[in-house]
């Protein structure tokens, strides 16, 4: 800046942002690892690296069916909430109508109450109408939580899209439906995958609601917490490898396939 | 064309106007809104009410009944300070959330600051998605690797007694202050993406106008970056504390139940609640205190925005 | 031009728009012949595009009628209309090519695909783009994508095609070859053609008819010529071209010529048709290139004593600005290249001469009144636009003593 004057402060920061990353990625690193040590508590000095972690976790029977139930239920939870959202986003971006900031907030507002008192809710309902304790109550409730997420990413991507064209496609002869199915849902491509991609994250790791709603099928944070409580079980690092494996293709495919898509300026706007 | 003729359309007019749709009257926007506004309505409206609604349930034979009774907030209330201590664990709840979310706040626009100010303009977008990657993790298994981390003979202290420093053993696991590593942890790349979206958009003209003008780099931070950063500060806060209020994994996994702070060994509300209702099954009684725990939510956040808004008014006069 | 049929193409009677607090279009009539080229022109915020949307069926009027080839379209919805819009920043769909961007408009009902890729293909071949049609839209340069747009909104044959300032986002060269090309392809299809612009030189080039609009309303509907040389009213005469305006009051009428009494002196004006009675509040318009800076005028020249505040060197030509003795800013535009300009000083006292034939006299209650009363009225006239006034036989004037200001 000034000439002589030597700044201190980026050096700082960026010592400062590498101890930061190692706050954030050590307990995943760590529990990385683990996984593939024989040790039976996490520590040093490390006993030699072994794949009995994962066997045991095979043979133990109940995670990987957790992994197999929310694997069911989150992408489900996700399409539909991604679907709802698509058009309630669609229907935010084009049209004008009194009380659309109060729907707005009402929208946003499962994200923003605790999950905890949602389940809380969910299950006087679910109970009331005896559908709790099932996977698909799960995927009732879930639905209601990620819908948001993915319908504030598709209207991220739907604000680019310059008004115009909509028009166009109106004044060439096109009907309103013959529009939003050739004219806007392709141009919202890319934020109805990573509205999806969020929705899905949100679902899976989602524990407090599934755990009060759920019964015996239990979804995968909840199975795993219902290990922990019991004891330190190292088959909790080899499921939370593979776990950690899915979220990490999530996000690679958010960070390669959506975020070029979604933050490019679009250049066929003058 | 006559002056009649032009005074024919005009009175023709409102009668058409109503017959052409413009764009924004259009069936698609009943249709579009339709699926959202009934799925929250069912799935989302019904259970807040049912979850006021139950509150007032009796419990008998370990069967709720429904009722219009006071009953379980006598209990919660008679409790409020003794035996089950609902009273304490809320006020448990208020101070490690409070603390938490300074915390993190910090932290966070810390984490932010460096990465606008240290970071080249081209590797930022990286740097943040690095900060970020956590939150896409499970955040049982967070917790569950921090428990590993922070036990008493977990890594950290096994690390410390490999380098010898023995006397210097963590002994925090269990502890509140266990509890909000695990929240900071979990609340500081939400935290981030917020601030970091605040520190960017501020004008760097600004700043270097400031420096222009004489003001050292302290000066600044203070009277430029600072008070540009309030709004996304505030948010930060409000959103972490909100989160740290309504978290029971924390509390229950770290914290282990009733974990000590300054205040004493008591639990956090949240945590308490989902114990209460593991061990009870009694949902009229858990709708009770979850409504309880809405309404002071709502409660603090409105002496938050009358705070807010008295020293606003102040500043202006 | 194509030969005027009876029935005019569009019709517009008395249309009006309202939004809350303003009236973005007020009161418009117009007639346009099949063929014509008409183009709507005003300062930003005039109401030409609100209008050209009320044509698209993308706005509704609030009060008024809309007719295309004598069928009343005031209810038809946009996408049953025989009318296509082109964009200013063209609208073309981002995720189509070339080819599927021209020939959306023909695949939206049960269609023969050797058909749509014929006239597609036809339709390339008009605009140029037939070598492009494999092409993304984010591939093409600003003029390939105004092609684009124009052969979509051309291959669905519409009865009227509209555009909004489409060649204002591209470069001054590119713009000047696109005026050609739009005009060669409107006349090889005998289209009407509504063009919406704030570029007079665009709409004077191109246009058969000028429609020049302020507030919403008509303020004249002319040819280019006789918009350029014979403004009807103030803002006319202030926003086409660089003209001087003189307020005064007649002082004489004789059958050659009217005599006006203004801040610094009367000036002869030489009368075409009616003229204004004796006493009336006029305003003379000159435009600033036919004024003269000289030492002393022709012989009936009208001559303006003025101080110098300010030149302008433009290349072959040179703007000067003065102050008039009570105050009116006065423009003058010689053509004379930089290096002959006299050396002047700002403040120096000089006389400007103009001939009373290049003035013209507008603002009174003639023919040319105030545009509230004329605007729906003028309209028929319009319709078969009147030939230019050919320019009265050159003469010296006699000369007015009252002319020759000291």
């Amino acid at each position: 800046m000034i000439a002589g004057d030597r700044n201190p402060w980026p050096a700082l920061g960026r010592v400062f942002l590498a101890l930061s990353y190692v706050f954030l990625f050590l307990p995943l690193v760590l529990l990385v690892v683990f996984s593939f040590q024989a040790n039976r508590f996490p520590g040093l000095p490390l006993q030699g690296w072994t794949l009995a972690w994962y066997e045991k976790m095979i043979d133990q029977g109940t995670l990987l069916p957790a992994l197999g139930h929310s694997m069911l239920v989150s992408p489900a939870a996700a399409t539909v909430g991604t679907i709802i959202g698509f058009f309630a986003a669609y229907a935010l971006n084009r049209f004008d109508f009194p009380g659309k900031t109060v729907l707005l907030g009402i929208i946003a507002l499962p994200i923003l109450i605790p999950p905890l008192i949602l389940g809380v809710a969910f299950l006087g309902l679910l109970a009331r109408v005896h559908l709790n304790g099932t996977l698909f109550s799960i995927f009732l409730t879930h639905v209601v939580l990620v819908t948001a997420p993915a319908l504030s990413v598709i209207q991220l991507r739907l604000s680019q899209m310059p008004r115009q064209i909509e028009e166009a496609a109106w004044d060439l002869g096109a009907t309103e439906l013959q529009t939003l199915m050739r004219v806007v849902l392709p141009f919202a491509v890319p934020g109805i995958l990573g509205g999806w991609l969020l929705a899905f994250t949100f679902s899976f790791d989602e524990f407090i609601i599934a755990w009060f709603v759920s019964g015996f099928d239990q979804t995968l944070p909840v199975a795993i917490y219902s290990i922990l409580v019991a004891s330190m079980e190292p088959t909790l690092n080899a499921i939370g490898a593979i776990v950690f494996a899915i979220s990490a293709l999530v996000l690679i495919g958010i960070e390669v396939l959506l975020l070029p898509l979604l933050f490019r300026k679009d250049t066929e706007e003058a | 064309m006559t002056a009649a003729a032009a005074g024919d359309a005009a009175i023709g007019a409102p009668a058409r106007a109503r017959r052409m749709r413009t764009p924004n009257d259009s069936p698609l926007k009943i249709l579009c809104l339709a699926p959202i506004v009934i799925w929250y309505a069912i799935f989302f409206g019904l259970p807040l009410v049912f979850l006021l609604w139950i509150g007032f349930w009796r419990v008998e034979n370990y069967q709720s009944i429904p009722d219009v009774s006071l009953q379980n907030y006598q209990e919660i209330f008679q409790n409020w300070v003794v035996k089950s201590r609902y009273g304490l664990a809320m006020l448990q709840s208020f101070w490690v959330a409070s603390t938490t979310a300074a915390i993190a706040t910090v932290l966070s626009f810390l984490i932010a600051l460096a990465l606008v100010f240290a970071v080249p303009a081209r590797r930022q977008r990286l740097a943040l998605l690095f900060v970020i990657a956590p939150f896409w993790s499970s955040y049982v298994l967070r917790l569950y690797s921090w428990q590993t981390i922070l036990s008493k003979n977990g890594v950290l202290n096994s690390m410390l007694k490999a380098v010898g420093l023995d006397d210097w053993r963590l002994e925090i696991i269990y502890t509140q202050i266990a509890t909000r590593v695990g929240l900071v942890h979990f609340l500081t790349p939400v935290l981030v993406v917020i601030l970091y979206v605040t520190v960017i958009n501020i004008d760097r003209t600004l700043i270097e106008a400031a420096r222009e003008l004489g003001a050292s780099r302290w000066q600044a931070f203070t009277r430029v970056i600072l008070p540009l950063s309030r709004f996304g500060l505030i948010t930060a806060a409000s959103f972490a504390l909100i989160m740290g209020l309504g978290d029971a994994l924390s509390g229950a996994l770290l914290g282990g139940g009733a974990g000590a702070s300054v205040l004493g060994k008591y639990p956090l509300y949240s945590a308490m609640l989902m114990t209460d209702y593991a061990s009870s099954t009694n949902l009229p009684r858990t709708s009770a205190l979850a409504t309880i725990l809405v309404v002071a939510m709502v409660a603090m956040m409105a002496l938050g925005v009358w705070v807010a808004e008295r020293a606003r008014r102040r500043v202006s006069e | 031009m194509t030969e005027a049929s009876d029935q005019p193409d569009l019709e517009l009677l008395s249309v009006t728009k309202r939004f809350k607090g303003f009236t973005a279009v007020d009161e418009v009539s117009l007639k346009v012949r099949r063929g014509e080229f008409v183009a709507i022109m005003g300062p930003s915020g005039c109401g030409k595009t609100t209008l050209l949307r009320i044509l698209a069926g993308l706005e509704t009027m609030t009060t008024g009628q809309l007719r295309i080839r004598g069928r009343d379209v005031s209810d038809v919805p946009v996408n049953l209309r025989s009318t296509r819009l082109v964009w200013q920043n063209y609208a073309l769909f981002p995720h189509l090519d070339v080819f599927e961007n021209i020939a959306f408009g023909l695949t939206l009902k049960p269609h023969d695909k050797a058909v749509v890729s014929g006239r597609v293909k036809a339709m390339a071949d008009l605009v140029g783009m037939r070598d492009f049609l494999d092409r993304r839209i984010g591939q093409l340069s600003g003029g390939q994508k105004q092609r684009v747009a124009l052969a979509r909104a051309l291959v669905t044959e519409p009865e009227i095609l509209l555009l909004d300032e489409p060649l204002s986002a591209l470069d001054a060269h590119l713009r000047l070859r696109m005026q050609g090309e739009l005009r060669r392809i409107q006349q090889a299809l005998g289209v009407t053609f509504i063009y919406v612009t704030h570029n007079q030189i665009e709409a004077f080039s191109m246009a058969d008819r000028v429609v020049v609009m302020n507030a919403g309303r008509i303020e004249q509907v002319d040819t280019p010529e006789r918009i350029y040389t014979f403004p009807k009213t103030h803002f006319v005469a202030r926003f086409v071209g660089a003209n001087n305006l003189f307020e005064g009051r007649v002082s004489a009428v004789d059958e050659r010529h009217t005599a006006v009494a203004c801040g610094h002196g009367t000036v002869t004006v030489t009368n075409r048709g009616a003229t204004p009675a004796v006493g009336e509040t006029v305003t003379v318009v000159v435009q600033a290139d036919r004024m003269r800076r000289a030492a002393a005028g022709g012989p009936g020249e009208n001559t303006v004593p003025v101080t110098l505040k300010g030149r302008e060197f433009a290349g072959s030509q040179n703007i000067y600005l003065f102050d008039g003795l009570d105050g009116t800013e006065i423009k003058l535009v010689a053509q004379e290249s930089m290096g002959s300009a006299a050396v002047m000083a700002v403040n120096a006292s000089m006389t400007v001469h103009f001939s009373p034939e290049d003035a013209s006299i507008i603002g009174y209650a003639g023919p040319a009144a105030a545009p509230a009363a004329d605007a729906p009225a003028q309209a028929p006239a319009a319709v078969s636009a009147p030939p230019v006034q050919a320019p009265p036989p050159v003469q010296a004037p006699t000369p007015e003593p009252a002319g020759a200001a000291p």
